[in-house]
């Protein structure tokens, strides 16, 4: 992997972040209503003098581009403002709660591939057998269910009727003093039911996806090649055909990150599970803009990086795409 | 002595959207150690899925073997288990197949997929195979094989890689080589040096070829003796030279006569009229029937059968009745 390619694609990155963190400041400010107005409501109403004072103290009439430079220079200091509703550094509230969101949407992503591409993998052996029938219903099935009524089904089905999993939050409160094996295990625990639910739409589509993708690959020479070295079709399947049809598998978990993170929003909220979903959730209940812009400023970092890593795995699982060596 | 290679009666169907088609009917070979049988015929004779069902990879649905065998060294390969299949297909019996372009898996190196087929059929350590690789790649004639081990199929040219492709044949000395239009893909001067390979490869390894071909010219150099096939039929049967000097059969008259020489005097390029008809719209009568200048009311309606009506095997009323 050359290193150029590297820093031209992080390059590329900054670059789309720029342009995330002046839309998300531009889609805020031409939002109609006047910020002050909105500040002093969550404060409980407010005089025209007040309202002046606010507008000095945030710099609301300073022109547009003034403002903005004045935000994206905080942005680069690392400062995000101060959230209305929570009354803390919008920074401070985002870092307690990414780490739940990235545990659950990296779960749900590997989960989601594993399996679906296993399914998938099964299904294209037999083009028109029972498996490929399945995996065909539940895909549609996956694509159809909206992902809340699938995390209150799983409720229901996993933390009532049979209780094997808890049905909300990240962390048993009475194994506060628990040491961190025992926690760890909890949080598993706990993870179980709202990763399933977020994994379960991508699923489907990755069992599909790789069920076609494996069908035109195992149609190939070089399949064909392999059965004749006497290649056991297990080998043939998940080594020779797999790393081939993996390629658009790939890519579509590299686009679907972006999705995964919305779908985390409710999945968060269905399960009370601590992230920044939730967050996003509340704060956009509460019009509490800055947090609102510090959420989509990270869910958009989290969805370039995804982009990036997807990049480069593409060109080590394609030596095709690898400057000629 | 019996043959080394020995298919009789061979029958291959295939279910298609016209229903049953026979894709193989009644086919016969034989291949001796050390010698080299020339397969020929244009596409859609069956002569890949002679080969095809010689390696056991016919795709069953929708194909099937209804009948016949394939003897490999006294082995009954038709009805084998899939697992004696398997340890015998790259060991026994190797087959080098027409598109070198695509046949190589793309994410591979090309000394770990030669490397990949000794390991399947030998116990020796990934080291010692790919060590084993790479002197293979040397021995098809590849320049700095140690490198070009670690190189990817396309980095390779197509000429290259069809080498690369011969060295995984013959990579655990199979009894039988199946080349099958080994070099349509390849350029005329390219196709030269694969010949030589493969003539060398022979007298090194002892391995008996399969040439499948529709190219004249590679029968002259490499194959002793030569089937034609036509219609999943074969249609004539003998010693190369017999069937180039002496050829019997209107369709192997007409093979011959597409040859393009040197210094005749007419220009236009010989062909034979017509195409070779779809399996499902087959009739009673001869295949070749239908492109036959000599064809007359028995050929259209009886079926010949390959037999001596003279100078050597071939499957036709009209050689029969003395007519041609």
């Amino acid at each position: 992997m050359s290193s150029s390619f590297l820093l031209r694609r992080v390059g590329y990155g900054l670059v789309l972040m720029l342009g995330v963190v002046v839309l998300n400041f531009l889609l805020i400010r031409l939002a109609p209503g006047d910020p002050a107005t909105v500040i002093a409501g969550e404060m409980g109403g407010a005089t025209e003098e007040m309202l002046e004072s606010i507008r000095e103290e945030y710099g609301l009439n300073k022109p547009l581009i003034v403002q903005l430079g004045i935000y994206v220079g905080n942005v680069l200091r690392g400062n995000m403002g101060e959230s209305f509703f929570f009354n803390q550094p919008v920074a401070s509230l985002i870092a307690q709660r990414i780490g739940p969101t990235i545990l659950l949407v990296i779960t749900a992503q590997i989960l989601s591939i594993l399996i679906g591409v296993f399914l998938g993998v099964i299904a294209a052996r037999k083009p028109n057998g029972v498996m490929s029938g399945f995996v065909s219903v539940f895909a549609t099935i996956g694509y159809a269910v909206p992902v809340f009524w699938t995390g209150i089904m799983l409720i229901i089905l996993f933390a009532s009727v049979f209780p094997f999993f808890p049905a909300e939050g990240m962390q048993s409160v009475r194994l506060r003093g628990a040491d961190v094996f025992t926690k760890t295990l909890d949080i598993a625990h706990h993870l179980v039911l709202p990763a399933f639910t977020l994994a379960i739409i991508y699923l489907a589509q990755y069992a599909r996806l790789s069920r076609a993708s494996m069908l035109e690959v195992l149609g190939s020479d070089y399949i064909r090649t392999a059965r004749a070295k006497g290649a056991a079709e297990k080998t043939v399947l998940f080594k020779h055909a797999l790393r081939n049809a993996a390629l658009p598998i790939l890519t579509v978990a590299g686009l679907q990150f972006g999705n995964l993170i919305s779908g985390a929003l409710l999945v968060e909220t269905v399960f009370n599970w601590p992230g920044m979903g939730r967050l996003a959730f509340d704060s956009i209940l509460r019009r509490d803009y800055p947090t609102i812009m510090g959420v989509l400023f990270f869910a958009s970092a989290m969805v370039v990086i995804a982009n990036i890593l997807t990049d480069i795995s593409y060109r080590w699982a394609d030596p095709r795409l690898r400057g000629k060596s | 002595m019996t043959a080394l290679l020995d298919i009789s009666d061979l029958k291959v169907t295939f279910n298609t959207r016209y229903g049953q088609v026979t894709a193989l009917d009644s086919v016969s070979l034989h291949v001796n150690a050390g010698e080299t049988l020339g397969v020929v015929g244009e596409s859609g004779c069956g002569k890949s899925i002679t080969a095809l069902a010689t390696m056991g990879l016919i795709p069953m649905p929708p194909g099937r073997i209804a009948g016949g065998s394939i003897r490999l060294a006294d082995e009954e390969l038709v009805g084998a288990s899939p697992a004696r299949m398997r340890a015998m297909r790259g060991a026994d019996i190797a087959m080098i197949f027409q598109e070198p372009m695509t046949s190589l898996n793309p994410v591979f190196t090309v000394g770990d997929q030669i490397a990949e087929a000794i390991m399947l059929h030998q116990k020796v350590s990934a080291d010692r195979a790919f060590k084993d690789a790479v002197a293979l790649l040397d021995r098809v004639g590849i320049p700095s094989p140690a490198a070009r081990a670690r190189d990817y199929p396309h980095q390779l040219s197509g000429g290259m890689r069809q080498r690369v492709m011969i060295a995984m044949a013959v990579s655990c000395r199979p009894k039988v080589l199946i080349a099958d239009e080994p070099t349509t893909a390849l350029d005329v001067t390219v196709q030269a040096q694969i010949f030589d390979l493969l003539n060398e490869i022979q007298r090194d390894f002892g391995a008996a070829i399969v040439l499948i071909t529709h190219d004249m010219g590679a029968i002259s150099e490499m194959a002793d003796r030569v089937a034609v096939m036509y219609a999943g039929r074969i249609v004539e049967e003998a010693h190369a030279d017999d069937v180039l000097d002496f050829p019997q059969h209107p369709y192997a008259r007409g093979l011959i006569d597409c040859i393009p020489a040197l210094g005749r005097e007419d220009h236009a390029l010989k062909e034979i009229p017509g195409v070779v008809p779809p399996l499902h719209l087959l009739g009673a009568g001869c295949a070749f029937a239908e492109r036959c200048e000599h064809a007359n009311d028995r050929c259209r309606h009886e079926k010949p059968l390959l037999a001596n009506h003279g100078h050597h095997p071939a499957a036709c009323h009209g050689v029969e009745e003395g007519r041609i």
